[in-house]
């Protein structure tokens, strides 16, 4: 009596309703489509995105690109030094960040630190978090003149922001009954995180540490460009005379900079996370 | 000897989890705490450590040279130096995976231990040789340098009893130490955790009553917070069915055996009733 036709009262009910879901969802995703797409047009118009703009710009730009060729070699070698100074400042800014964050994501993460100084620290990572590198480089310029300092300052103070957070996620991910194994016999909160928590999270601070410092190599080219000296400064100063050759030559370390970097930054990471690295 | 008077957990609302439970063990005994999930089991075993304090109620252990420590109405010092005194086996991923088997067993003295040597010099050789000696006694000394991490779910029981022995308290509590394992590991554990209770008392939540039977001194029955049943281990059917309750409770839905007809719905909706049955 059983066609595969006839479905079970029992089944056809719920059935319905997970269909009628599905098509909610649908329903969801169009929506969203839609806003998104009259936004991109409002704000093109408004704003005076046109084609003509592009066009025009492509056909007044391409006889510039050829400028930038051939690349000054001989400028290669005086532009190492100012290359290193970019590499020691990231690096520096991410050794620096990277020790600052640990105990800024122990006060805040909620299921150590108690809640009136979770609240301040999380605020103070949004703060920092808040300001772009470049703000805070305008800022710190004020203070310490131009130079590499200030880029430091500026980039160790954003990695603190990023890699505090970052670990502080981290950390309210340990699973609660391992921290209460330790904290049931007998050690004190300190011990807790010294055999609980920071071996938990060492993985997860050098991989993002890593990480940040691809960016902060990067970052480190534009706060060069408005004052931190470096590679970035030499790609400023070539733009602004129109020394497109030096430009060009200047982009071409940058790009290998950045690529050597992130290989660097990639094997380390994969090392580390996959439990080669740091046992 | 541990003694556990009109313990009380309250909900914000008033409702009671843990209802007016008392007990004591005593020299030998090899608990077992029985009953449904949400009963109140693991809730009576957190409050003995302090990890869940209770609204009303006591809770002492007693050491033998008549020296007593209070888990309840305590300061966090006073606590931590009664939980030196407990040997906690949680149910499964309660061992730091990034930490070594050695190394986790150790962290069962870190009540005896001072912070500031933990921080800055680590365990000593001898505590290693003594851990060695406890994780001998489950049978793992040969995983001694692996990663917490990389055990199996059995492996990583028995280190969490090799730590609770290294602590040498004056009471086990197991909360489900064989739930997430196959039968075979299962009375392995209970093969180990048996001759322990001989020498200091084990208390632990247990699910399986068989088990229980032929391990256990005695059972304890608890049924919506309140004991409902104290006694030897081998428990009759009838006493059983008291304790988990009967089958009114919603989370026993029976599950249609597969050669069963149900009663069957035609395509047109329409109910379309067997001989007998009911809606």
């Amino acid at each position: 009596m059983a066609s595969p036709s006839m479905t079970p009262f029992r089944q056809e009910l719920p059935f319905l309703e997970w269909k009628r879901g599905i098509a909610g969802q649908r329903l969801k995703q169009a929506a969203i489509a839609g806003v998104l797409l009259v936004l991109v047009a409002l704000t093109a118009w408004r704003c005076e995105v046109h084609m003509k703009t592009f066009v025009l710009g492509i056909d007044k730009g391409l006889p510039l690109v050829g400028m930038f060729f051939p690349p000054e070699w001989s400028g290669m070698v005086g532009m190492l030094q100012p290359l290193g100074v970019t590499t020691v400042m990231a690096m520096a800014a991410t050794i620096l960040g990277m020790c600052l964050s640990l105990p800024c994501a122990l006060a805040a993460s909620s299921n150590l630190a108690p809640p009136p100084l979770r609240l301040m620290m999380r605020a103070f990572i949004a703060l920092e978090r808040g300001l772009p590198e470049i703000v805070q480089m305008l800022l710190l310029i004020a203070i310490f003149g131009l130079g590499p300092i200030p880029g430091l300052v500026a980039l160790s103070f954003s990695s603190i922001g990023m890699l505090a957070k970052l670990l502080a996620d981290a950390i309210e991910e340990i699973e609660p009954h391992m921290l209460e194994a330790v904290a049931g016999t007998g050690a004190t909160r300190s011990q807790v995180i010294r055999y609980a928590v920071i071996p938990q999270i060492l993985p997860a601070l050098f991989a993002n540490g890593l990480f940040r410092f691809e960016f902060n190599v990067r970052a480190g080219v534009i706060l060069g460009a408005v004052g931190a000296g470096g590679i970035g400064y030499i790609m400023s100063t070539a733009m602004n005379s129109m020394d497109y050759q030096r430009a060009c030559m200047a982009t071409l370390l940058t790009l290998a900079l950045v690529f050597i970097t992130e290989r660097v930054s990639d094997f380390f990471r994969g090392r580390i996370l996959a439990g080669g690295l740091l046992r | 000897m541990l003694r556990v008077s009109n313990i009380v957990v309250k909900l914000p609302d008033g409702k009671r989890l843990v209802n007016d439970v008392s007990f004591t063990v005593g020299r030998g005994e090899f608990v077992a705490i029985l009953g449904s999930s949400g009963a109140g089991k693991s809730l009576t075993l957190r409050c003995i450590v302090g990890l869940t304090r209770p609204s009303e109620g006591e809770i002492a252990l007693m050491g033998p040279s008549g020296k007593s420590y209070r888990t309840t109405d305590v300061k966090a010092q006073e606590l931590r130096r009664a939980r030196r005194h407990i040997g906690l086996i949680f149910q499964g991923s309660n061992l730091v995976k990034r930490l070594t088997v050695l190394e986790n067993v150790m962290l069962g003295r870190l009540g005896h231990i001072n912070p500031l040597r933990s921080w800055l010099l680590g365990f000593k050789d001898a505590e290693a040789r003594e851990a060695m000696v406890a994780l001998d006694r489950v049978n793992m000394t040969s995983c001694a340098a692996r990663l917490a991490g990389s055990l199996s779910g059995g492996e990583m029981q028995r280190v969490s009893i090799a730590r609770a022995i290294h602590q040498r308290p004056l009471i086990y509590l197991a909360d489900e130490p064989i739930s997430s394992l196959d039968p075979k590991n299962a009375e392995a554990i209970m093969a180990i955790l048996q001759p322990l209770s001989r020498e200091t008392p084990v208390i632990g939540a247990f699910h399986q009553p068989m088990v229980v039977a032929k391990y256990c001194t005695r059972a304890i029955g608890i049924r919506s917070g309140k004991i409902v049943y104290d006694g030897p281990a081998q428990i009759s059917a009838r006493q059983l069915e008291h304790i988990y309750g009967d089958s009114e409770s919603e989370s026993y839905l029976p599950v249609r055996p597969s050669g069963a007809q149900p009663p069957f719905y035609g395509s047109n909706l329409q109910p379309v009733l067997h001989e007998g049955a009911t809606v």
